[in-house]
């Protein structure tokens, strides 16, 4: 396994943010949470993480706002965009982040096996 | 064939007849004219005649005077020729004076002197002998005397001696004397007006008097005077000129007076009585067409203009009408065709609204699905995470604890999701029954609102609770629903920071639930619409827009209302539950609530591990002893080691199911006494019901709560 990085995770489900991040500090990692994507962004000016792993809907400033922010502000952080798919009508908003230029794209729910891998992979 | 063109023709078609009409009264009136014309003509004509006559007469009673002369007795023609000198002297148209005898030789004549021979005039004209035959006056053809030079003629009268005719006296009279006469008719200046003697020569004409006086008349009256002795004919005067003429023969001369009218005048009366006729004829028939053109146009523009109206509203647009028409059918028809496009309209309005509404209720099944399917992904995302957590953390450490409450939220939630899921369709197919009881509604707000603060879904908003106890006939889980339903609503539209209050008190008869946020209210235009099925309002931040639904279809199962009120967006919302209060049976619930339950040995049957073991766990806590077994075999052969106090059983077992197994349990030796419970996947009535048939004094659905398998099996006798 590669040196343990610093994430940050963004989630506005409290019981998923939690579960999350239980998994990755078992399997080493060093996690921070934010609820939103304001939140996020504060965190990370605090506190810059390798890793960004962000759902796409949260109220108060969604996903693509966090991306974008990111990218911006912090080019070298890594980004992994988990969501449970569209909310809004039948678009693909999986397909929209993976054009943001996001590393990583998963959708819900998914095998924590298998974000490691991609954290790993990153 | 237009409208126009047929009115048109009704018009001709009731003019033509009158037209008709008219045209025989004007034919008739105009020869009734023609023929006073011709009356008065001939009038005038016998009136001149009159007047010849009285001038020939006259000289006829002047000659009659010197014939009655005693001179003649005797035959003294000496002293009658001096008598008749002085008679001529008066007399200023007379030329001469002679006697002859009866055969016509003559014995005197003023004209020459006495004495000298005279020739016989007997056989000049007729009139001798016509003298000779009647023996009265007679008055002699026009000719030139042999005595006197120019046209005159001779009056003669008879001079009677002793009964017989012994001489005849004449007078010569020039012809210019009834010229005179006719001048003073006073005849219309292109009217020609002649008298001719027998032979039908002219004795005087008011035309060329002197030119003519003397010559034959026109070949035409000649032959009209040979025909009878008075009449009209037309014909032409000696000119040429063509005339009308009356014409009448006197008695008394048996000379003729004819009048020549010029044909232009006479035809002139008739042609202008019919010119006008005519004219009358064609102006009336101008001023009809005009007419009838009118009419047909205020006829035919009004319903042109509807036919477009009518053509305008097939093609979807409002009847209008440029004015009203001023026929009262028309009116009639304009004002049916406005209505009929008014209720096109409105059908049209009806059906696009209905459309729209279809359309609405389809886009919000497509995103009710899109948010089924992030609603039940973020907890299996949850449970995903948390198993992998238990498999790899120290079971007793911290990480495998937080993970555990995680599996048992989330669990939770999803049941309920589910719950609410299955659960709205069947309320509103009228599937589901209530199990109510007499309980207080504000114990059943606060356990929820308790469960919630205890999973930290409170954490990031003020929650403050007023709860006075309020009794209620209800179904408690399905109050419990409602209550996690608008508590799940106001957390998911009030942000972070913010306050959320929950209320419930006593108002009049109501028992009122009343959750009200900060959050960011409600659109106006959202109102009812927010009860509706799949409607994602308050924006498209979350919800799968059913619990809402479902709140109002429990809240008026139950004879309740569900109300939304905002002040507008951004300025939160409340939500108020009203249902009828019943009286308080505060007896029945203190012990309930106080009383931990006695412990009891408790015989678990159930095939699924992590229930099970989920199960004894809980038993466990509530200090029961268990044995527990994965099917009913296994359940009968630990019942027949020891029966049990308490069984509770799976409904849904391998080898036979949890009906059987009842049966089975309560036959068995030392079981009379068994309580049981039953545990099953549906919460339909009818499983209750066949739960109660089958012996078990309890009925669960899965997934069964520490707290409901507690309460449960406190109520247990």
């Amino acid at each position: 396994m590669s040196a343990a990085r610093g994430i940050l995770l963004a989630e506005d489900d409290a019981d998923l943010r939690l579960a999350l991040k239980l998994s990755l500090e078992a399997a080493g990692y060093t996690v921070a949470t934010a609820a939103n994507a304001q939140e996020a962004l504060a965190v990370q000016r605090r506190e810059p993480a390798d890793v960004l792993v962000t759902d796409i809907f949260m109220p108060e400033g969604d996903g693509f706002e966090a991306i974008d922010a990111f990218r911006r502000e912090f080019p070298a952080t890594r980004i992994v965009v988990v969501s449970g798919g569209g909310q809004r009508g039948k678009a693909d908003y999986l397909a929209a982040a993976r054009l943001a230029g996001v590393d990583a794209t998963l959708q819900k729910p998914f095998e924590i096996e298998v974000l490691l891998e991609t954290l790993r992979g990153l | 064939m237009t409208l126009r063109s047929y009115l048109v023709g009704l018009t001709l078609a009731t003019l033509l007849p009158v037209a008709l009409f008219a045209g025989a009264v004007g034919y008739f009136l105009v020869q009734e004219q023609r023929e006073t014309f011709r009356t008065g003509a001939e009038a005038r004509t016998l009136a001149v005649l009159t007047a010849v006559d009285t001038e020939l007469q006259a000289s006829i009673s002047t000659l009659n005077a010197l014939a009655t002369q005693r001179t003649l007795d005797a035959g003294d023609l000496v002293a009658f020729r001096d008598r008749a000198q002085r008679i001529l002297a008066t007399q200023p148209h007379w030329v001469n004076v002679n006697l002859a005898r009866p055969d016509g030789q003559q014995v005197m004549n003023l004209r020459v002197p006495a004495g000298a021979p005279l020739p016989n005039i007997g056989e000049l004209d007729g009139s001798f002998a016509r003298l000779r035959r009647t023996g009265k006056p007679v008055v002699s053809d026009l000719a030139v005397g042999p005595v006197l030079k120019g046209w005159s003629f001779a009056v003669r009268v008879p001079v009677i001696r002793n009964g017989e005719l012994r001489y005849v006296l004449s007078g010569g009279v020039r012809a210019d004397s009834i010229a005179a006469v006719i001048k003073a008719q006073g005849l219309p200046g292109d009217w020609v007006g002649v008298i001719v003697d027998r032979n039908g020569r002219i004795v005087a004409r008011n035309l060329a008097p002197l030119a003519t006086e003397g010559q034959m008349a026109s070949q035409s009256l000649r032959d009209a005077l040979a025909r009878s002795a008075s009449g009209w004919f037309r014909g032409s005067t000696i000119e040429g000129t063509a005339v009308y003429t009356p014409y009448r023969r006197s008695e008394v001369s048996g000379w003729a007076f004819a009048m020549g009218i010029p044909a232009t005048t006479v035809d002139g009366v008739v042609s202008r009585g019919f010119a006008f006729l005519g004219l009358g004829f064609v102006g009336a028939i101008a001023i009809a067409f005009a007419l009838a053109h009118l009419v047909s146009r205020r006829i035919a523009t009004p319903i042109g203009s509807l036919a477009g109206a009518a053509v305008a509203m097939a093609g979807g647009a409002a009847a209008e009408l440029k004015e009203t028409p001023r026929i009262r059918e028309l009116r009639t028809l304009a004002a049916a065709l406005h209505e009929s496009s008014h209720a096109i309209a409105e059908r049209q309005e009806l059906v696009e609204r209905e459309k729209r509404a279809l359309q609405g209720s389809d886009r919000a099944k497509d995103e009710f699905l899109a948010m089924l399917s992030h609603e039940l992904r973020n907890p299996l995302a949850a449970l995903t995470a948390a198993a992998h957590v238990l498999k790899v953390s120290d079971p007793a450490g911290d990480a495998s604890a937080k993970a555990r409450g995680v599996i048992q939220r989330q669990t939770k939630h999803m049941a309920r999701l589910i719950a609410d899921l299955l659960d709205v369709g069947r309320v509103s197919a009228g599937k589901v029954g209530l199990a109510r009881e007499r309980m207080d509604l504000a114990d059943a707000v606060s356990a929820v609102a308790s469960e919630w603060r205890g999973s930290g879904r409170f954490d990031r908003h003020h929650l403050s609770l007023e709860l006075t106890s309020v009794w209620v006939d209800a179904d408690r889980a399905r109050i419990e629903q409602i209550a996690a339903n608008l508590l799940d609503n106001a957390v998911k539209f009030t942000p972070a920071g913010k306050g959320i209050r929950v209320s419930v008190r006593a108002d009049g008869d109501s028992a009122v639930l009343r959750v009200h946020d900060e959050g960011i209210g409600l659109q106006a235009e959202e109102g009812e619409r927010i009860f509706d099925l799949f409607m994602q309002g308050r924006h498209a931040e979350g919800g799968m827009g059913i619990g809402l639904a479902l709140v109002k279809r429990l809240v008026e199962l139950h004879g309740g209302t569900v109300a939304a009120e905002s002040e507008g967006a951004g300025r939160g919302a409340a939500f108020a539950v009203r249902l009828p209060a019943v009286a308080a049976s505060g007896a029945e619930v203190e012990p309930e609530k106080s009383l931990p339950g006695a412990a009891r040995s408790v015989l678990l049957v159930e095939d699924n591990d992590d229930t099970r073991h989920m199960l004894e766990a809980a038993l466990a806590a509530g200090g029961h002893s268990v044995r527990s077994a994965r099917d009913g075999a296994g359940g009968l052969a630990l019942a027949a080691q020891s029966p049990p106090e308490v069984a509770l059983i799976d409904i849904g077992l391998p080898d036979m199911d949890g009906y059987e197994l009842a049966r089975l349990l309560r036959s068995a030796r030392g079981c009379e006494g068994l309580s049981m419970v039953a545990i099953t996947g549906y919460g339909r009535p009818e499983d209750r019901q066949r739960a109660v048939e089958a012996g078990f004094a309890a009925h669960l659905t899965k997934p069964v709560t520490p707290e409901r398998l507690r309460r449960a099996l406190a109520e247990l006798p």
